[in-house]
C-alpha cells in the first residue's frame, strides 16, 4: 500500500524555527519546498540529514534546489505527486550515475559561465582518469565519487574554511577511506599515510604556519584526477615548489643509477607522506645519513658523501663561530650591524649549498662553502675588532680608574703635608715667642 | 740646599700635577669618543636614505640596500615606477635580487618567484615579501617602512 502523505503540524510548524540557527551563513530558502519540509520533520536521521544539511550547501544560494539532481516537484505537498515518475523523480542516484549527474551542469562549460566564468569545467574528464573513476567504472561501489569528498548536500565554495575540500581539511577528507583500515581492507595500500602526512613538514607549514600553499594530499596526488605519481614523475610533481633541488637532481649521477635500479627520486631519500625537516645530518657517512643507505664504506660515492657533509659542516661552524663573535660585541654595546649583514652572504652560500647537495659532486659543494666561508672570515675579523676594541676601552676605563685612584691618593698625601707643615710652623712660632 | 723635606714635597707636586694631566686626558678621551660616531651608524628603521640618486637607477633593474641588519631591494619597473620591498626571501631567508630578462624578483637559493608588486608567484616562499614605501625627496631615494 502505497505511504500517504499525513501532514505532521508539529514539525512543519518547527521547520522554520530548525533552520535558525543556521541563518547566519545560510541561504534563503524557498518557503514551498516539500522536500525539505517533509525530510525535515520525518525523524529518521538518515533522510533528515540532507534537509538539515542543505541550507549551507552553496548550490541553494545559486538558486539549485533539490529537483535539480533528484528531479520531483518540490512545490506539491503530496508526496505522491512530488515524487513521481511523471515529474522525473529519480531519488537517490546510483554510486556509479553521481559523477555524470554532476557532470550534467559541471561540464557545461555555457552553463556555468552563468555562475563564475573562471570555474573549471573538466572534472568530470579529469576524474574518469583517476584511480577513483577507473575503478567506480570497472563497478566499485566503494570507489570515491563527487560527493564523496564534497559533502554531499554541503557543498561550499572550495574557499570556505569550512569546506572539505579547504586545504586544512583535504587530508582528513582523504583520510576518511585512506586512513581507515577496515574501509580499505582489500585494496591493499598502506592506510598509514594521513598520520604519517601529519608527522611531516608540509602539513606542519600548512596548519601551523598557515602556509596555504603547502602541499596537502591533493596537490601531489591530482584533486579529480588522483593517482599515485609514478616512479618516473615524482621528480617532476616535488619539483613543481622545489625546482632548484629538482633541477641538480636531474644533472647528477643519481638520475641515471636510480633509473636503472627502479627508485624514485625525492622519496627514496626524503621518504614520500612522512617528509620531515632536512638537516645536514642527513648528507654523510655516520648511521642518520640517508648516503649509507645505498654506498658502502669507501666506495667512491661514500667518499663524495663525506667531502660534502664535511663541506657543510665546515661553513656551518664558520658560520656560527662568526655568529657567536658578532653577538657578543652586539651585546657588549659595539656597533657591528655591517658585519652582521655581510654574514647574510655566508647563511646564502650555505642554503645553496645544501640544495646543491642533490648534485651529488663534493667539488662543486666546496666551491660554494669556500665562498660562504671566506664571508665569514671577514665577519668574523670583524666582530674580532670589535672585541679588541671593547677591550681598549676597557684597558683605558681601568687606566683612567688607575690615574683617579693616584691623583687621590697624591691629594691626600698632599693635605698631609700641608698639614704637617703648618703643624710645625705653629710649634716654631710657639717657641720662638 | 735639597733637603728630604723639598725632594718630597717635589715628587708629591710632580705625581698631582701629572695625575691631574692624565685625569682630564683620561677623562675627555672617551667623550671625544663617544661624541663622534661609529664608522657605520645603524639607520632608523623607519626609513632609510639610499645612496644612490632617483636618475642613477636605471629602468627594468634592481639594487640591493641596506634597511637596518636587512636588506632591502630598489626596483625601478620597466614602467619608470620605484618600488622598494625586504629583500629578505620568506622561504628560508635569503636574499632575493631582480631579473631584467623575466621582470620578476627572484631568489636563487630555491627559485622562488615574486612579481613585482612583492607577491609570490611560484617556487617555495609562502608569503608575499614585505612592501616599503620609496619616494624621491629631492635628489635622494627614500625608502621607508609602512607602504
Amino acid at each position: 500500500m502505497p505511504r500517504r502523505w499525513r501532514p505532521l503540524p508539529i514539525s512543519l510548524l518547527a521547520v522554520p524555527f530548525l533552520f535558525l540557527a543556521d541563518q547566519v551563513e545560510a541561504q534563503k530558502l524557498p518557503e514551498e519546498n516539500s522536500c525539505l519540509q517533509c525530510h525535515q520533520g520525518l525523524g529518521d536521521p538518515r533522510v533528515m540529514s540532507p534537509a538539515e544539511k542543505f541550507p549551507q550547501d552553496i548550490h541553494g544560494s545559486k538558486g539549485i534546489f533539490c529537483q535539480d539532481c533528484h528531479g520531483g516537484d518540490p512545490a506539491s505537498l503530496d508526496p505522491q505527486q512530488a515524487m513521481s515518475r511523471a515529474k522525473k523523480f529519480v531519488g537517490k542516484p546510483r554510486h556509479q550515475a553521481i559523477p555524470a549527474l554532476c557532470g550534467k551542469c559541471h561540464s557545461d562549460a555555457d552553463y556555468m559561465k552563468r555562475f563564475n566564468p573562471t570555474l573549471r569545467v573538466d572534472q568530470v574528464q579529469e576524474y574518469l582518469t583517476s584511480v577513483h573513476g577507473k575503478r567506480l567504472k570497472q563497478g566499485d561501489q566503494k570507489a570515491a565519487t563527487c560527493i564523496s569528498c564534497h559533502d554531499v548536500h554541503r557543498i561550499r565554495a572550495i574557499k570556505d574554511q569550512q569546506a572539505w575540500t579547504y586545504p586544512v581539511k583535504v587530508v582528513d577528507t582523504c583520510g576518511r577511506c585512506h586512513g581507515d583500515p577496515k574501509y580499505m581492507a582489500g585494496y591493499k595500500i598502506p592506510t598509514d599515510v594521513v598520520a604519517k602526512y601529519k608527522q611531516s613538514v608540509h602539513y606542519e607549514a600548512l596548519t601551523k604556519k598557515g602556509d596555504l600553499s603547502a602541499p596537502t594530499c591533493n596537490v601531489c596526488h591530482g584533486n579529480h584526477g588522483a593517482t599515485p605519481p609514478g616512479v618516473g614523475s615524482v621528480a617532476n610533481v616535488c619539483g613543481t615548489c622545489h625546482s632548484v633541488p629538482a633541477e641538480f637532481f636531474a644533472k647528477s649521477p643519481h638520475q641515471q643509477a636510480f633509473a636503472s635500479m627502479g627508485l624514485a627520486p625525492c622519496v627514496t631519500c626524503h621518504s614520500n607522506h612522512d617528509v620531515v625537516k632536512t638537516g645536514d645530518e642527513m648528507v654523510g657517512t655516520t648511521d642518520k645519513a640517508v648516503c649509507v643507505t645505498c654506498h658502502q664504506a669507501d666506495s667512491g660515492g661514500f667518499r663524495q658523501a663525506a667531502a660534502m657533509r664535511a663541506s657543510l659542516d665546515g661553513l656551518r661552524e664558520s658560520l656560527t663561530r662568526a655568529t657567536a663573535v658578532l653577538d657578543q660585541a652586539e651585546h657588549a654595546g659595539m656597533e657591528i650591524s655591517q658585519a652582521r649583514f655581510e654574514l647574510r652572504g655566508a647563511s646564502d652560500a650555505l642554503l645553496k649549498a645544501r640544495a646543491a647537495i642533490h648534485l651529488a659532486d663534493a667539488a662543486a659543494i666546496q666551491k660554494l662553502t669556500e665562498e660562504g666561508k671566506q664571508i665569514t672570515a671577514v665577519a668574523h675579523a670583524k666582530g674580532l675588532k670589535a672585541l679588541e676594541d671593547l677591550l681598549f676601552r676597557h684597558r683605558g676605563l681601568w687606566v683612567s680608574v688607575g690615574i683617579i685612584v693616584l691623583v687621590i691618593v697624591g691629594l691626600v698625601l698632599k693635605i698631609r703635608e700641608i698639614d704637617q707643615r703648618r703643624h710645625q710652623e705653629r710649634a716654631a712660632d710657639r717657641r720662638s715667642t | 740646599m735639597n733637603t728630604p723635606t723639598n725632594s718630597r714635597r717635589g715628587f708629591v707636586n710632580c705625581l698631582l700635577g701629572g695625575g691631574f694631566g692624565a685625569m682630564v686626558v683620561s677623562v675627555l678621551y672617551p667623550v671625544v669618543r663617544y661624541i663622534i660616531p661609529p664608522k657605520s651608524g645603524e639607520p632608523t628603521i623607519a626609513n632609510v636614505t639610499l645612496p644612490w640618486k632617483p636618475n642613477e637607477i636605471r629602468v627594468n633593474s634592481g639594487r640591493i640596500f641596506r634597511f637596518g641588519n636587512q636588506p632591502g631591494i630598489l626596483v625601478k619597473t620597466p614602467a619608470g615606477e620605484l618600488r622598494a620591498f625586504n629583500a629578505v626571501c620568506t622561504h628560508l631567508n635569503c636574499t632575493v635580487q631582480y631579473r631584467e630578462e623575466k621582470q620578476d624578483i627572484w631568489c636563487a637559493c630555491h627559485n622562488g618567484v615574486y612579481d613585482l608588486n612583492g607577491k609570490n608567484v611560484s617556487g617555495p616562499p609562502p608569503r608575499p615579501l614585505e612592501t616599503y614605501k620609496a619616494f624621491v625627496k629631492g635628489e635622494q631615494i627614500v625608502v621607508s617602512k609602512g607602504a
